[in-house]
């Protein structure tokens, strides 16, 4: 994963956004897609995890405890490839702006945390293309944390990073979980050239930042539906 | 030479080595992966031997194998059978995509690689822990074989299969896709969509596009068997010739040489 979509000549444009569970990023990416409909942009939103015939893979996988740290990374990587292949290559070569809800740098990290090996799993999704941007919604861990245990106090087994066994206890588990997966976001950040969003800023702050990167990088009025018109 | 021959105090009936009392123990032989491998395995703990078996269908090899379970049990060792789209975990699924042919290259590889992992783990592992002599009815060889006809990045696919353990022996039964086809309809009426390699457009003709591209998965096994040093069976002989080879390999293997 060296070049960009832009480098490797494609007219469209892939936007990812990464960061921890509660960090904000899937408000700030759906005010991303409000605003760029209004621009009439052809835009399209992509989320992790959701290609159909996988996804029933994973799920029974998940809920019988079936995978190990290895399956768990092929299955997530195979999910991926059916909408990259399907889905995402094509809608880049007809000249779409596609958002991404996580995209592989969300493997990567968790992947790592599990115990496979790094350069194992970079290859394995080496078959795809770096995004345009990457922007990485960084907020203090305690406050991702804090939303996530608020809202939505059952954990799921593999969420919790309770196969890792760090805790036997689920919120502590969690804890330690996206911990380390933090540490593993910020030490990919040089490498994959993650755009760096202040997520402990008001969420409208943080959509003014976003914006105006997205202005200063895409040059928006290409890809405008009213274009031809 | 025959190392079968064994216990020459009851060599009244070496004929039937099943009927003598003393069995032998396999030599125990250094595991490796060929790459990265599986994180949290222990390869001193593995007792037990790998054999796969690779080749086309109608190369005779689920045959070979059965022969092989049977003589081997005879002789005293557990064995287990594994083989290709058998993982509980998305055996299922990886069905219902190979019917409707609605997934990409990239995709179907990494859920056959998924497939052949969950049985690594679940399947191959815990058995060769347990001193047990797995048979493979196929192995990544015909994986990497199928994408490499497909045009898939032979890096890409070295790397993705860095997770298998390397086999104690691997036989390729090579047959002539002349002799596939006779043998696929001495079998069944009709020649088989993926083993005919539709997909790649090779002819309209799947009589012409099966021989093609068994013709390619051919060159790519022999390509595939200088880097990866396994040895090439002829199966156009009988299968009890056949069958004798094999025997003959596996006591050479199970002698740990």
């Amino acid at each position: 994963m060296k070049r960009t979509f832009a480098e490797l000549g494609f007219p469209g444009r892939l936007i990812a956004v990464e960061g921890l569970d509660g960090s904000g990023k899937s408000t700030q990416v759906h005010l991303l897609q409000k605003w760029l409909e209004q621009q009439g942009c052809k835009v399209f939103f992509s989320e992790w995890n959701s290609s159909a015939l996988v996804k029933s893979a994973t799920s029974r996988g998940k809920k019988e405890n079936l995978l190990t740290s290895t399956t768990f990374s092929l299955i997530h990587a195979t999910d991926f490839a059916d909408r990259y292949e399907r889905q995402l290559l094509p809608l880049l070569r007809a000249g779409y702006i596609v958002l991404c809800d996580r995209y592989a740098f969300t493997a990567f990290a968790r992947d790592v945390v599990r115990g496979v090996p790094s350069d194992w799993v970079r290859g394995v999704y080496s078959f795809a293309a770096l995004p345009d941007i990457t922007f990485f919604f960084k907020a203090h861990l305690e406050v991702s944390l804090t939303r996530i245990l608020d809202n939505r106090p059952v954990l799921k087994f593999h969420e919790a990073g309770m196969d890792l066994k760090l805790s036997p206890d689920p919120y502590e588990s969690f804890r330690l979980f996206q911990g380390r997966i933090f540490e593993q976001y910020l030490a990919m950040s040089t490498e994959f050239h993650f755009t760096m969003i202040d997520a402990n800023q008001r969420i409208e702050e943080q959509q003014g930042v976003v914006r105006s990167i997205m202005t200063a990088k895409v040059d928006l009025k290409k890809y405008s539906t009213s274009k031809a018109s | 030479m025959p190392a079968r021959k064994k216990s020459p105090a009851r060599s009244s009936r070496p004929a039937r080595p099943a009927a003598s009392s003393s069995v032998v123990v396999p030599e125990i032989s250094a595991k490796r992966f060929f790459g990265h491998g599986l994180p949290g395995v222990d390869l001193a703990k593995l007792s037990g031997k790998l054999i796969v078996f690779e080749g086309a269908d109608g190369s005779g090899r689920s045959t070979q194998i059965g022969q092989v379970a049977r003589w081997l049990e005879g002789n005293g060792h557990a064995t287990l059978q594994v083989g290709l789209k058998r993982s509980t975990l998305v055996s299922e699924q990886l069905d219902q995509a190979q019917q409707g042919n609605i997934l990409s290259r990239t995709t179907l590889s990494l859920f056959y690689a998924t497939d052949f992992a969950d049985q690594l783990e679940h399947a191959i592992l815990p058995a060769l822990r347990a001193g047990v002599v797995v048979l493979a009815d196929r192995y990544i060889y015909t994986l990497m074989a199928r994408d490499l006809v497909r045009g898939v990045d032979e890096g890409w696919l070295r790397n993705l299969f860095g997770i298998a353990l390397v086999p104690d022996a691997v036989f390729y039964l090579e047959v002539s896709p002349e002799q596939l086809v006779q043998r696929v309809f001495a079998k069944n009426q009709s020649l088989d969509y993926w083993e005919s390699g539709m997909d790649l457009g090779l002819s309209r003709d799947m009589f012409d596009s099966f021989l093609q591209y068994q013709g390619l998965m051919r060159d790519t096994f022999r390509r595939l068997q200088k880097t990866y040093g396994f040895a090439i069976i002829d199966g156009e002989r009988s299968p009890k010739d056949i069958n004798a080879e094999f025997r003959e390999r596996i006591d050479r293997v199970l002698a740990g040489q």
